[in-house]
C-alpha cells in the first residue's frame, strides 16, 4: 500500500465542511472525476469515477465516522483496494483543515509497476480545491448526518431516524 | 393454440448418478425445451427477454434480487424462471368444453402435472352443490354468487381469504382492506408454510420481520453460510451472487443434508468458463448435517467463539456491537457454554473436527453471511434456529454494517410484499390505526387464523367460505387429507387462478373459479395500460409489466376480481374507491403510500429503474424492539424421537418443478428420471433396515395421534442423504405432515421433520388384460 496526504484549508466552520462532506451523493455537483454516487445505507456507498478513457466503479464502506471529526473507509472491492481517512480539524483562523489520507494499492499492468499512487493524490489534491470552491462559494452547507460509525456499525444521531420507519412486522 | 397431453405420463423410473454441478448449458436447453413446448418461439422471446429486465416483467418464481439496473445480464433469468413464465405463457387453453368433458370426480383423479398442463383458464366456472361438474357462469353472476354468501355468514370470521406469493402488492394491498372492510383478520398466506419461523425470529431478536442483506453485501462477505437450502434449483440466480462473492475471495460454507449439485459446483450458462470451462466452485466446506440439527451446530459453534474468546480476550467477540446494542448477553453465554457436546454431535451427525474447522473459518473472515431457506424455517424448533444464527451473528458483530449480517431466502416472488401490504392475521395496532384513518372504517383487531388454524377452522366448521387468491392451496398445506376433508366442508370454496390445479377438485358444497391474468399480460383498465410492484428477498420494491396479449379477452385482473367483489359485497358501506382503483393501480398504490411505512410517494419512486430500496432498521443502527436492543436468546432444541426402523423423512421439491407444479417426472440434478414417487435413502440406512434399492414401499407416518397417514407405492432409490434421514417430493408427501406438527411459536408446519417407516408396498394390480 502507498499512502497519500493531501491536506487544504477551507474559510468554513469545521461543522459545515463535516456537515457537507456527508453529502456523498452531491459530489458530483462540484468534483470532477466523481461522475455519481449512490448512498446504499449510511455506511455504505456505491461511486462511479471517471478520469479521461479511465472509468471504475466501486463500493465503500464507512467503517469510523464522528461528526465534526473524522471519517475513515475502505473500499469493499479486494483488487484494487483502498482505504482512507478523511478529518475535519479548526484552524486558529474559525475555518477548517481539510486533511486526506489514502492508502492505496499499488497497480501493474502486464508485470510493469503503474504510478497509480501519483496521479490517486494530484486527484485528490485537485477535488479538494474543488471542494474549497463549492463550500466557500456557498457558505453554508445542503444538508448534513450527525449519526457516528464505530467499526462499520452506525449509531443515528436520533431514536428513530426517517429511513428506519418502514414496516418492521415479521414476514414469513 | 398447442395441445394438452391427454393421458397421464408413464412413470418407469431410471436413476443415474446426482450431478455435482448447476446449471451450464443443459440448463439453457431444458429452458427452451419447456418454453417452446408450451409456447410459441415470439412469445417465449418477449417474456424471457424482457423478465427482470427494468420496465419488463418480474418473474413469477422464486425472490432473489436483481442486480441494479446497469448491471444486468441481457438474459436475466435462469432455468426454473423460464419455465415458470412459459407454463403461464402456454397457449394451452381450458375452456367450457373442458369441463364437459371431466367430472371433478375425475380432476380429483388427476396427478398435478396433468392438470397443470391442460392450459390457462379462460372463463369463470361453477360447481353447483349436488353436481360433479364444473359449468361456466358469467362474471356478474360469479360475483354476485360469491358476494351473496360473503354477506350471508353470520359473521365475516366465517371466510378466509388465502394468498399465495405471486399476488402483486396492489392486489394483496385491496384484499387485506376487502377483509378488514368485511370485519374480518382472517387472512392465511403461503408465508405461513415457508418462512414463518424465520419472521417470527428475526422480530423477536432484531425487532424487523426481514433479512438485513442485499446483493452488495453477498458479493463483498469473506464467508457465506447456506443453511437447508438449494439454490440450484429453488433460487438458481443466487448462484450468479455466490459466484461473485467467490470471485471476490468469499468462502461458502454449505450446510445440508443432501449434498445438492448447485451447492457444489455453478456453470453460469452466460460466461465461457461456464460453458466449456468447469464453472466455479461454491461449497469450499460441505456440512452433511442431519435434518433438524442446525440448532445445534450453531450453538455448538457458539460456544467455541466464546471459547476462543477466553483464550483470547478482546480478540474474538465485537464487546462494543455487544454492549452497544444488545441485550442478554450474560444468560446467552451461561446457557451455551453449559450445552453438551454429546447431545451436538447426536443431534447434527457431525464431528467436532468438522465443527471446529468451521469456527477457524469465521475467526479468519472479516463479515459473515447466514443465508438460509426451509431446511431451517420447517422444524419444531424452526424459531429458535433462526434466533441462534443471529446470536452467531451478533457474537463478531455480523449485523448491521456491510457484507455481513442475515439472509433469509425467500422462496416465491412476492411473498414478501404481500406481507408489508398487510396480508398478515395479526397485523399491529399500528397498521390497523392508519387502515382506519384513511378509509374510515374500524378494522378488526382480534387476531385472525393462519393456514393451519383455517385448515383446523374448517374442519371444525367454523369456516363456511374460502377464498383463495392465486397458489394451490390444498397441495401446499400440510396433512392432505385432513385439509381437503376440510375444505370440503365448506359451503363455498372460491379460487382466483391463472391455471388449474388440485384446489380446484376439492371443493365446498359450491365451488369457483374466477381465471386471472397472469404477470405475463398486458393488464388495461379503463384508465389505460397498468403495472403492478412486487418486493423481493432484499426488500427492493419494483415494477412488473406484462407484454402478452391475455389468454383471453373475458379474463380480470386480481384486483379488478377483488374490487368488484368488494363493491357487490361492502355495497357502499365503507368510503373506498374501489371503481377507481380497478380503474387506476396508481391510485391504490397512493393509499398505500400513506398506510405503510417507507413506501411514501410511491407512485413516483418505484417508477424509478430500479424502484424502491426499503431499508433495515438493523443496518441504520435502529433495534425497534421492546428494549430498542438485539436480542440475545437461549434456545433450547428437542430432537424428534426417532423409533428405530423408522427414519426422519424431509419433504423437498425437483428441479423440473415450481412449488406445488411438477412439469416432468424428472429430477436431473438428483438423477431422478421418469417418476416422482421415490424415496431417498442413504445406503447404510437401506442395508440396516433391510430394503432393497428400487424396493417399492409405502411412507407411514408416525405421530402422537396414532393417525393413519400413509403415502403409498413409492420406489427406494439409494442416495447420500444423511444417516437416519429420507427425503421424498413434495407435495405428494404432505398427506404424511401432521397438522398438529408445527414449529414452536409460528405454527408452520414441520415438513422437514417426520418421523416415518418404509413398509413394504402391497403388489400392484396386474396391467394386463
Amino acid at each position: 500500500m502507498n499512502t497519500i496526504e493531501e491536506m487544504i484549508e477551507v474559510a468554513v466552520p469545521v461543522r459545515t465542511a463535516y456537515n457537507q462532506w456527508t453529502q456523498f451523493k452531491s459530489f458530483p455537483r462540484f468534483m470532477a472525476v466523481v461522475k455519481r454516487v449512490e448512498q446504499v445505507g449510511p455506511s455504505v456507498t456505491a461511486w462511479v469515477i471517471g478520469l479521461g478513457p479511465v472509468h471504475r466503479e466501486f463500493e465503500a464502506e464507512i467503517v469510523e465516522q464522528e461528526p465534526d471529526s473524522h471519517l475513515a473507509w475502505r473500499s469493499l472491492e479486494r483488487h484494487p483496494s483502498h482505504r482512507g481517512e478523511v478529518s475535519f480539524r479548526p484552524t486558529a483562523a474559525g475555518g477548517t483543515a481539510v486533511t486526506v489520507r489514502m492508502q492505496v494499492e499499488p497497480r501493474s499492468v502486464a508485470g510493469v509497476p503503474t504510478n497509480v499512487p501519483r496521479v490517486v493524490g494530484r486527484v485528490v489534491r485537485f477535488e479538494l480545491g474543488h471542494f474549497k470552491e463549492f463550500i466557500e462559494g456557498l457558505g453554508q452547507e445542503g444538508g448534513g448526518w450527525r449519526g457516528t460509525i464505530h467499526n462499520g456499525h452506525v449509531r443515528p444521531a436520533e431514536p428513530q431516524p426517517p429511513r428506519s420507519r418502514v414496516p418492521c412486522w415479521p414476514v414469513g | 393454440m398447442k395441445k394438452p397431453p391427454g393421458e397421464e405420463p408413464e412413470d418407469a423410473l431410471t436413476v443415474t448418478p446426482p450431478k455435482k454441478w448447476a446449471a451450464g448449458v443443459p440448463a439453457v436447453v431444458h429452458a427452451l425445451e419447456y418454453s417452446l413446448e408450451e409456447t410459441s418461439p415470439r412469445r417465449a422471446g418477449v417474456t424471457l427477454l424482457t423478465m427482470n429486465q427494468v420496465g419488463g416483467i418480474d418473474c413469477p418464481g422464486c425472490a432473489w434480487a436483481d442486480p441494479s439496473p446497469g448491471h444486468r445480464h441481457r438474459n436475466e433469468y435462469c432455468e426454473n424462471g423460464a419455465k415458470h413464465i412459459n407454463d403461464e405463457a402456454t397457449t394451452r387453453r381450458i375452456t367450457g368444453d373442458f369441463f364437459r368433458g371431466h367430472t371433478v370426480s375425475e380432476l380429483g383423479r388427476r396427478s398435478d402435472m396433468w392438470l397443470n398442463s391442460q392450459g390457462r383458464l379462460t372463463e369463470p366456472m361453477v360447481k353447483r352443490p349436488g353436481s360433479d361438474n364444473y359449468e361456466p357462469i358469467s362474471w356478474n353472476d360469479a360475483i354476485g354468487l360469491l358476494a351473496a354468501e360473503l354477506t350471508s355468514l353470520g359473521s365475516p370470521d366465517e371466510a378466509v381469504f388465502y394468498t399465495s406469493g405471486r399476488v402483486s402488492n396492489e392486489a394483496a394491498f385491496v384484499l387485506q382492506l376487502f377483509a378488514r372492510a368485511l370485519g374480518t383478520n382472517n387472512l392465511p398466506d403461503c408465508s405461513n408454510m415457508c418462512h414463518e419461523s424465520s419472521g417470527f425470529a428475526l422480530y423477536e431478536t432484531l425487532g424487523t420481520g426481514k433479512g438485513t442483506v442485499s446483493l452488495h453485501d453477498l458479493h463483498h462477505a469473506d464467508l457465506i453460510f447456506l443453511v437447508g437450502q438449494n439454490p440450484g434449483s429453488n433460487h438458481p440466480r443466487q448462484l450468479s451472487a455466490l459466484e461473485q462473492a467467490k470471485l471476490n475471495g468469499a468462502r461458502i460454507i454449505a450446510v445440508n443434508p443432501l449434498p445438492e449439485a448447485g451447492l457444489l459446483r455453478f456453470k453460469d450458462p452466460q460466461k465461457a468458463r461456464g460453458v466449456i470451462g468447469h464453472g466455479i466452485r461454491i461449497a469450499d466446506r460441505f456440512l452433511h448435517i442431519r435434518p433438524g440439527g442446525d440448532l445445534a451446530l450453531f450453538q455448538g459453534l457458539n460456544r467455541l467463539l466464546l471459547e476462543a474468546e477466553d483464550a483470547r480476550p478482546g480478540k474474538v467477540l465485537d464487546h462494543d456491537f455487544i454492549s452497544s446494542n444488545t441485550s442478554g448477553f450474560e444468560e446467552f453465554s451461561e446457557h451455551v457454554r453449559a450445552i453438551s457436546w454429546e447431545d451436538v454431535l447426536t443431534a447434527t451427525g457431525l464431528t467436532r473436527k468438522e465443527i471446529e474447522q468451521v469456527r477457524d473459518e469465521v475467526l479468519r473472515s472479516e463479515r459473515v453471511i447466514v443465508c438460509w431457506a426451509m431446511g431451517v424455517t420447517q422444524h419444531k424448533h424452526g424459531v429458535p434456529t433462526v434466533r441462534e444464527i443471529v446470536n452467531f451473528l451478533m457474537l463478531r458483530g455480523n449485523l448491521g454494517r456491510a457484507g455481513a449480517g442475515a439472509c433469509p431466502v425467500r422462496g416465491h416472488s412476492n411473498v414478501q410484499g404481500d406481507r408489508t401490504m398487510g396480508v398478515w392475521e395479526q397485523m399491529p395496532d399500528s397498521f390497523l390505526d392508519a387502515l382506519q384513518q384513511e378509509f374510515g372504517f374500524d378494522p378488526p383487531r382480534a387476531h385472525g387464523l393462519d393456514s393451519v388454524n383455517s385448515i383446523k377452522a374448517m374442519r371444525e366448521g367454523r369456516i363456511k367460505l374460502f377464498l383463495g387468491v392465486a397458489g394451490n392451496f390444498v397441495r401446499a398445506a400440510p396433512d392432505s387429507a385432513v385439509t381437503e376433508d376440510a375444505m370440503r366442508k365448506c359451503r363455498l370454496t372460491a379460487h382466483i387462478s391463472t391455471k388449474l390445479n388440485r384446489s380446484h377438485t376439492v371443493c365446498g358444497r359450491t365451488a369457483l373459479i374466477l381465471p386471472t391474468l397472469g404477470r405475463t399480460e398486458r393488464d388495461i383498465q379503463s384508465g389505460g395500460e397498468q403495472f403492478v410492484t412486487v418486493e423481493n428477498s432484499m426488500s427492493e420494491v419494483h415494477t412488473s409489466r406484462g407484454r402478452l396479449q391475455p389468454a383471453s379477452k373475458l379474463l380480470l385482473s386480481e384486483v379488478a376480481i377483488l374490487c368488484r367483489l368488494a363493491r357487490r359485497t361492502l355495497n357502499g358501506t365503507a368510503d373506498i374507491p374501489w371503481e377507481k382503483f380497478e380503474a387506476d393501480y396508481g391510485a391504490i398504490r397512493d393509499r398505500i403510500s400513506r398506510i405503510v411505512p417507507g413506501l411514501y410517494d410511491f407512485n413516483r419512486r418505484v417508477a424509478r429503474p430500479g424502484g424502491i430500496r426499503l431499508p433495515n432498521p438493523v443496518n441504520e443502527g435502529v433495534f425497534p424492539t421492546p428494549s430498542g436492543k438485539a436480542l440475545f436468546t437461549r434456545n433450547a432444541w428437542e430432537m424428534p424421537h426417532i423409533p428405530e426402523g423408522h427414519l426422519l423423512l424431509q419433504t423437498l421439491r425437483s428441479h423440473d418443478q415450481w412449488n406445488t407444479v411438477p412439469y416432468t417426472s424428472n429430477d436431473r440434478y438428483r438423477g431422478i428420471h421418469g417418476n416422482r414417487r421415490v424415496v431417498l435413502v442413504n445406503p447404510a440406512d437401506l442395508s440396516e433396515l433391510g430394503l432393497a434399492e428400487g424396493q417399492r414401499v409405502d411412507l407411514v407416518g408416525v405421530w402422537a395421534d396414532n393417525g393413519k397417514r400413509r403415502a403409498e407405492d413409492f420406489q427406494v432409490v439409494a442416495y447420500p442423504t444423511a444417516r437416519g434421514s429420507a427425503a421424498a417430493y413434495y407435495p405428494e408427501t404432505q398427506v404424511l405432515v401432521p397438522l398438529d406438527s408445527v414449529a414452536e411459536i409460528s405454527n408452520q408446519p414441520t415438513s422437514k421433520g417426520i418421523v416415518v417407516r418404509l413398509e413394504p408396498a402391497a403388489p400392484r394390480p396386474s396391467t394386463s388384460a
